[in-house]
């Protein structure tokens, strides 16, 4: 600590400014610092742009891509693939609190959630996208369906521990202020569980993000609208390499988004009521 | 809205009168006999917890349950509040037996986690009195609760997350909660037990000064003599295994101060009696 501030101030800096700036200023830094070898590498090696494009072909792909100085073909299909992704998530959450409602006022539900999370937490959803197909045929359904199957049992499963987790001394006090069975679930069981059932919303979208992705890609078009990963493959069917990057980018940022989006509602829930360390 | 401002502010007659004399039975306990199945062993074994306790719990007087670890006082304490039924006899309040945790019978317990995370000291305090008079209107609730906060000398931490509270702090909230729904008892389970020995003093003293602003009824369950010697109008020894009563005496050391050599002799005695025979 000692240290750095001497360096600091040695480079003219006020140090508390300094240490302050810095941790923040790490992310973005290495971010450049990647991008940077990235570019040199394609222009020094001279890769084939079909290959792989440098990172300012792809930035301008990109930004083209959204509308600026071109078609704004990309937020069709960014949007198709989220909607698909956002449907699936509400179904998601409301299946995996009512199965986990059903899991904790009984044994054989318990052992019944227990057993089928058993089974489908390990098997990629994705291996399920051919009987979808025979279901639902060529549809959103089918998306939805695997989608929904990606994201449920983690939350269910997070659930569960939130609600195993709950401080008994809580318990008895919503029986001691004649909380009914719905008042508890609200005012006690849903806040403890809030820790658990957030880290499942983040693991439950992130599996959702990339089984909705690879479908796509496996899958094509969904009707009229085909949503970000077939934007992708298609892209190198028709060797516009370039768009592929652009595509992937646009992947990678969402990700990043939502994340964030996590963070933040962190930071005003559990880390603000010291559930969790921030 | 009248009434419920005469809880906080008037004293009823009989609440002024000194607590030995008025000697009307609030809470009584006849041939209680609490029975758990055994942990391992034959089917059908239990262990006997309590056996045969019968006691009057008189209005507005502070009545100590005393006796060793694993006694079963806390047991007894928690049957009286309804948590837990009874394997023989009864509990009546005011004539009524008591079947199930009720707002009547408020509970403070040991641990910090009675606290609700997500609210601050002031909502933690509303959402009781939200619970036991749902009809109040905001503005006088909010009052409420500052008052009872204020009488607990929690005021500067009004709108602070208990997770940034003391020990002691917690245990105040969750007193200023308790009393602020003016229960029938308060069921006390050691809430200084997790305190250390300078702040458990303290908050024996506070509770003796926050008693005498509304001559609430309180049963305080404790293994340590000289918070009882503080605390008990009456002292209840009990004995293990299983546990009974092995004497209860006047104890007019009440609220002595923890300096005064008055009450030792009290304490010694008592001291003498929580000895296991042989």
């Amino acid at each position: 600590m000692a240290t750095t501030e001497t360096d600091a101030r040695a480079a003219g800096l006020n140090p508390s400014a300094f240490s302050e700036i810095m941790p923040r200023l790490r992310k973005p830094i290495i971010v450049l610092g990647l991008v940077a070898l990235w570019e040199a590498w394609v222009r020094l090696f001279d890769v084939p742009e079909l290959l792989f494009p440098a990172f300012s072909d792809v930035l301008v792909a990109l930004i083209t891509g959204l509308g600026i100085g071109g078609e704004p073909i990309l937020w069709a299909y960014t949007w198709q693939t989220l909607s698909v992704v956002l449907q699936a998530y509400v179904v998601s959450v409301v299946l995996a609190v009512v199965l986990t409602g059903f899991a904790i006022n009984s044994a054989w539900g318990k052992e019944l959630l227990s057993t089928v999370t058993g089974i489908f937490q390990p098997l990629p959803s994705i291996a399920l996208l051919p009987m979808a197909v025979l279901w639902f045929g060529f549809s959103k359904e089918s998306l939805i369906f695997v989608v929904v199957m990606s994201m449920v049992w983690p939350l269910a499963a997070s659930l569960t521990v939130g609600f195993a987790t709950v401080p008994p001394t809580l318990l008895r006090l919503g029986r001691n202020y004649e909380l009914s069975r719905l008042g508890a679930m609200w005012h006690i069981l849903l806040p403890s569980a809030l820790p658990a059932m957030i880290g499942g919303l983040r693991v439950g979208w992130g599996f959702g993000w990339r089984t909705i992705v690879a479908a796509e890609l496996v899958f094509g078009a969904t009707g009229n609208d085909s949503g970000i990963g077939w934007y992708i493959n298609n892209s190198r069917v028709f060797l516009q390499i370039t768009e592929g990057f652009a595509g992937i980018l646009v992947v990678v940022i969402i990700g990043f988004i939502t994340e964030s989006l996590f963070r933040v509602i962190q930071r005003f829930t559990t880390h603000r009521w010291g559930m969790e360390a921030a | 809205m009248n009434d419920i401002l005469a809880v906080r502010t008037s004293e009823s007659p009989q609440r002024a009168a000194s607590p030995g004399e008025a000697n009307e039975t609030l809470l009584s306990v006849r041939d209680a006999t609490i029975q758990f199945p055994a942990p391992k062993g034959r089917k059908g074994a239990v262990v006997t917890a309590v056996k045969n306790v019968s006691i009057d719990i008189r209005r507005a007087e502070k009545f100590v349950i005393l006796g060793p670890s694993g006694c079963g006082k806390s047991t007894l304490l928690t049957a009286m509040g309804g948590f837990i039924p009874l394997s023989g006899g009864a509990i009546e309040l005011e004539g009524r037996p008591v079947r199930k945790p009720s707002m009547q019978t408020v509970m403070v317990f040991q641990d910090f986690f009675q606290l609700l995370p997500w609210k601050t000291v002031r909502a933690n305090v509303e959402f009781a009195l939200r619970q036991r008079w749902p009809r109040m209107p905001r503005g006088e609730r909010r009052e409420r609760a500052e008052h009872f906060v204020d009488l607990v000398g929690l005021s500067p931490q009004l709108n602070q997350y208990p997770h940034t509270l003391s020990g002691g702090q917690k245990q105040r909230c969750a007193i200023a909660r308790a009393f602020s729904v003016s229960p029938e008892v308060l069921l006390m389970d050691e809430p200084f037990g997790a305190l250390d020995a300078i702040n458990r003093e303290r908050m024996q003293g506070e509770l003796n000064r926050i008693w005498e602003e509304g001559r609430p009824t309180i049963v305080f369950v404790t293994h340590d003599v000289t918070e009882a010697v503080h605390l008990g109008h009456r002292i209840m020894v009990m004995t293990e295994g299983p546990g009974q009563i092995r004497r209860l005496l006047d104890n007019p050391h009440v609220g002595m101060l923890p300096y005064d050599t008055q009450g030792q002799e009290s304490v010694a005695e008592l001291r003498e009696m929580l000895i296991p025979a042989g």
